[in-house]
């Protein structure tokens, strides 16, 4: 089971090594890489994260795999990251290596949801609206959820702006839920 | 009767002696002198008197009279006095117990009513407490009773608010999700557009 603590620790070990070889983005990059294919192959993760497979052969395959498409810095973390049977962290490493780029360079990470896929002028609206109000770099994942009935969410930091259907029909119950206790 | 006085002296049994002896002495020589005449008189009259035999017989009798008086009458008396004495000492020992049951007898009674009275007493004590503990415990019921009436009645309100609440919430879900079945279902593209455009417009950014 991946202990955020434990990621977090190789995460910053790995991103002061690529800050000093002044590789960070490209070892974000492999670390993309690496993590996508766990999540999306499933052979592949279930190869990595068998407790039956020798820690050797698990390190062969791995450099097979990657040696030629990952930066050196990213292949020893992996090695060591297999050698140390600690192949469960590499989704969390990732995530706390992106967390590390963005506070390094001061970005603002935000996560902007919609019914429906945003156009790009309406995307860019969004960013250049937040980056004007915030002072800061924007940098936004966007997501589709049908649920949301239209409109769009942001998320950021601590704070949520729903501008969705399901967010005003939310507040609305909300507001009316509250009334009626009132009027008891 | 004292002893002193009922004891004959020595001087009055000797004299008693001598004259019995000479009435003996006496009497016998008249009998034997006169037993003709006596007899004579006898077979006149019938009647057996010879007067000496009865002198001499009084004579023998105050001789042996003392004796008598020795060894019967003195300790006779004694013996009767004796028993009156027992018998006075009996009456006084025998008044004097009744009187001191008489004594006993007022006192157990005194006694008795003491205890009586006490008891009397606490009974009515024990009755005026039983009074008392019934009105008290009957207050408690009734207070109990009150408060138990009150809060069912609270409970009912309570529950009927309740109620009523769930009741309106449901209304509410209900209606909003008619609202966000209709608004779902008329949702398009454009409108999509309109509301990413108002929100962008719109939105107040926290820092």
């Amino acid at each position: 089971m991946a202990d955020t603590r434990v990621g977090r620790r190789y995460a910053l070990a790995l991103f002061r090594t690529a800050k000093q070889g002044d590789v960070v983005r490209s070892v974000e990059d492999d670390l993309n890489g690496i993590a996508g294919l766990i999540e999306k192959d499933e052979s592949f993760r279930t190869f990595l994260f068998s407790p039956y497979v020798g820690r050797e052969e698990k390190i062969g395959i791995v450099e097979r795999v990657f040696s030629d498409r990952i930066t050196a810095i990213t292949m020893t973390a992996l090695r060591l990251l297999v050698s140390k049977r600690r192949e469960d962290e590499i989704i969390v490493v990732r995530d706390e290596f992106v967390q590390l780029r963005r506070e390094a360079e001061g970005v603002l990470h935000v996560l902007v949801t919609s019914a429906e896929a945003l156009e790009n002028d309406q995307r860019q609206q969004i960013e250049m609206k937040l980056a004007r109000k915030l002072g800061r770099t924007i940098e936004a994942d966007y997501a589709i959820d049908a649920h949301l009935i239209g409109g769009v969410r942001v998320e950021y930091d601590n704070f949520v702006l729903d501008g969705s259907v399901r967010g005003q029909l939310r507040r609305l119950r909300d507001r009316l839920t509250r009334d009626v206790l009132k009027q008891n | 009767m004292s002893e002193a006085a009922t004891k004959p002296s020595s001087g009055t049994v000797i004299v008693r002696t001598i004259v019995g002896i000479a009435l003996m002495v006496g009497g016998m020589f008249v009998s034997k002198q006169f037993a003709e005449q006596f007899k004579t008189i006898e077979a006149q009259f019938g009647v057996p008197l010879d007067l000496g035999k009865t002198v001499a017989t009084i004579g023998v009798l105050l001789i042996i009279f003392p004796v008598i008086q020795i060894f019967f009458i003195d300790p006779l008396r004694n013996a009767i006095a004796e028993r009156n004495t027992n018998l006075e000492n009996t009456f006084s020992e025998a008044e004097s117990l009744r009187s001191q049951m008489e004594t006993m007898k007022r006192d157990y009674e005194a006694r008795l009513q003491a205890a009586e009275s006490q008891a009397r007493e606490q009974i009515q004590n024990s009755i005026r407490e039983a009074q008392a503990l019934r009105q008290t415990l009957m207050a408690e019921a009734t207070e109990k009773a009150d408060e138990m009436v009150r809060r069912a009645q609270e409970e009912i309100e309570s529950e009927k608010q309740k109620v009523l609440t769930e009741l309106r919430v449901g209304v509410v879900n209900l209606a909003l999700a008619a609202a966000e079945k209709v608004v779902g279902e008329n949702m398009d593209t454009d409108k999509n557009r309109k509301l990413v455009t108002e929100f962008i417009d719109n939105v107040e950014v926290a820092r």
